[in-house]
């Protein structure tokens, strides 16, 4: 399975209750829509709170981390469908 | 090293798969049916599940619950297929998958959890991928054995994930039905209960001397699951035992009573048997044949052979005779044959010019049909039949090996 950890820029709604739902996020140049989120959970280290989203465009399956502490986002994974 | 058990319970698995490969039932309440006429609901989805529509229940009581419930015929091939995909992903994870049926597998992922970054993460990895390819969700349970990771997985339906730690066990089974532990069936916790053991709790506090004494040989096992101790190993495919029979059953669509009309299901299941013992070069000596009755009743009875066999029309053979030393008390709704006391061994070479001609003729056989599919060149007498082969898959269903079953 390909990974990859990298700073990533990600297009995100931000709804009542903390809710956060990524739209679209730019990877090597092109903008990927998201289609669906497969799954979401939290984690923490030490004090950081992290936000994992696996989701999906038309080709792969990717894991977007958002770091509550930042505000900053990361891809770390890329699986292709 | 502490053992981490993971188990995958796939989510409605039947009616999931048509609800994907169909895009008009997403959404709606369905229900996969047998394929012929005796059928029941084999599986529902979700959302016909909210109206009470469950496994077993027959198509008539399923519509009374559930008035737009579309059924939808079952696809057996299609969901091998899919399960057989889905297994393969779990194999990126650990090379320890055990493949428990056709929708669930254990994993022990006691070397690998870390390098995948935790309980959670490799829990959402594997959920992810099957849901982003196959639109299925499952449940996950993971603990430190197999009996509380299949417990686990159940907690939480549909697409769950539950993790039962070892400091979490006492607690969790404290206040647990027995009948919610793998093993423990409906009779068993009914027996149980006579001793006031209903929960978990209660029955690994139960005197282990006295279960023992009114359970046998079991009494020690029951003590160990109400503690939620299982020492049981994950078994990959590769390592499990040899398999110990090749059978084949059919449930057939009208009650049978003619003689003519059940040696023509007892050639087609011979071939199907024999067909599936050549492909993974299993002899037999001993041909057992299961007849059930209208009723319910079954009866078997065996033969052995001189020598082992694998040609359908030597098992054909020996099952009819088998047949003939049998008195049919009502007409027959269910036939079986099974090849046993197996040998995995190249058999002798046949010696004779009419027993040579005969294998050469089967191999001929075996080889259109697995280039063209099963029961392509078939004996003229099953040409009238309907619909031949297997329409049913079993418990003992494998993605690999001699129990994968080819089904229709």
């Amino acid at each position: 399975m390909p990974l990859r950890s990298s700073e990533i820029r990600v297009a995100v709604v931000f709804g009542p209750g903390m809710k956060i739902r990524p739209v679209w996020f730019d990877l090597d140049r092109r903008q990927h829509t998201i289609l669906q989120i497969t799954n979401a959970w939290r984690d923490k280290k030490g004090d950081t709170a992290f936000m994992h989203f696996h989701v999906t465009d038309e080709g792969a399956l990717y894991e977007l981390v958002y770091n509550m502490s930042d505000a900053s986002w990361k891809l770390e994974q890329i699986e292709v469908l | 090293m502490e053992r981490v058990i993971m188990h995958i319970d796939m989510n409605a698995f039947f009616a999931s798969v048509e609800q994907q490969s169909n895009p008009a039932l997403r959404g709606k309440p369905i229900a996969v049916t047998g394929s012929n006429q005796r059928t029941v609901i084999l599986t529902a989805s979700y959302e016909a599940r909210a109206f009470g529509v469950k496994t077993g229940l027959t198509t008539w009581e399923a519509r009374q619950k559930c008035p737009g419930l579309i059924l939808v015929p079952t696809n057996n091939r299609l969901y091998t297929h899919v399960s057989s995909q889905i297994m393969k992903i779990l194999l990126d994870y650990t090379p320890l998958v055990e493949v428990f049926s056709i929708d669930e597998a254990f994993l022990d992922i006691s070397g690998s959890v870390t390098l995948f970054g935790g309980l959670e993460r490799i829990s959402y990895l594997i959920k992810s991928r099957i849901r982003a390819r196959f639109g299925i969700t499952c449940s996950i349970g993971i603990a430190p054995n197999k009996l509380l990771a299949k417990l686990a997985s159940e907690m939480k339906k549909p697409d769950g994930l539950t993790i039962i730690r070892e400091e979490d066990i006492p607690r969790t089974l404290e206040h647990m039905p027995i009948g919610e532990l793998c093993g423990i069936g409906r009779k068993l916790a009914a027996r149980l209960a006579l001793y006031s053991i209903r929960t978990c709790g209660e029955l690994g506090r139960y005197p282990l001397e006295r279960l023992e004494k009114r359970f046998r040989l079991v009494g020690e096992k029951l003590h160990l699951m109400g503690l939620g101790i299982d020492d049981s190993p994950v078994v990959p495919s590769e390592e499990a035992e040899e398999v110990k029979s090749v059978g084949h059953s059919m449930t057939l669509k009208q009650d049978i009573r003619e003689r003519v009309d059940i040696l023509r299901f007892l050639l087609q299941l011979s071939e199907m048997v024999g067909r599936r013992a050549r492909r993974y070069g299993v002899w037999g000596k001993t041909v057992h044949l299961t007849v059930r009755y209208a009723d319910f009743s079954t009866i078997g009875k065996q033969e052995s052979q001189p020598t082992h066999i694998n040609l359908s029309d030597d098992i054909y053979r020996a099952a009819a005779r088998v047949l003939d030393n049998l008195e049919l008390q009502q007409p027959i709704r269910l036939l079986g044959i099974r090849l046993t006391c197996l040998q995995y061994q190249t058999s002798q070479l046949p010696l004779f010019p009419e027993e040579q001609a005969r294998l050469k003729l089967t191999e001929a056989m075996d080889r259109v049909n697995n280039r063209h599919g099963d029961f392509t060149v078939m004996f003229a007498s099953l040409l009238d039949q309907e619909s031949m082969g297997s329409h049913v898959i079993s418990p003992a269903w494998r993605p690999e090996g001699i129990r994968n079953v080819a089904v229709t």
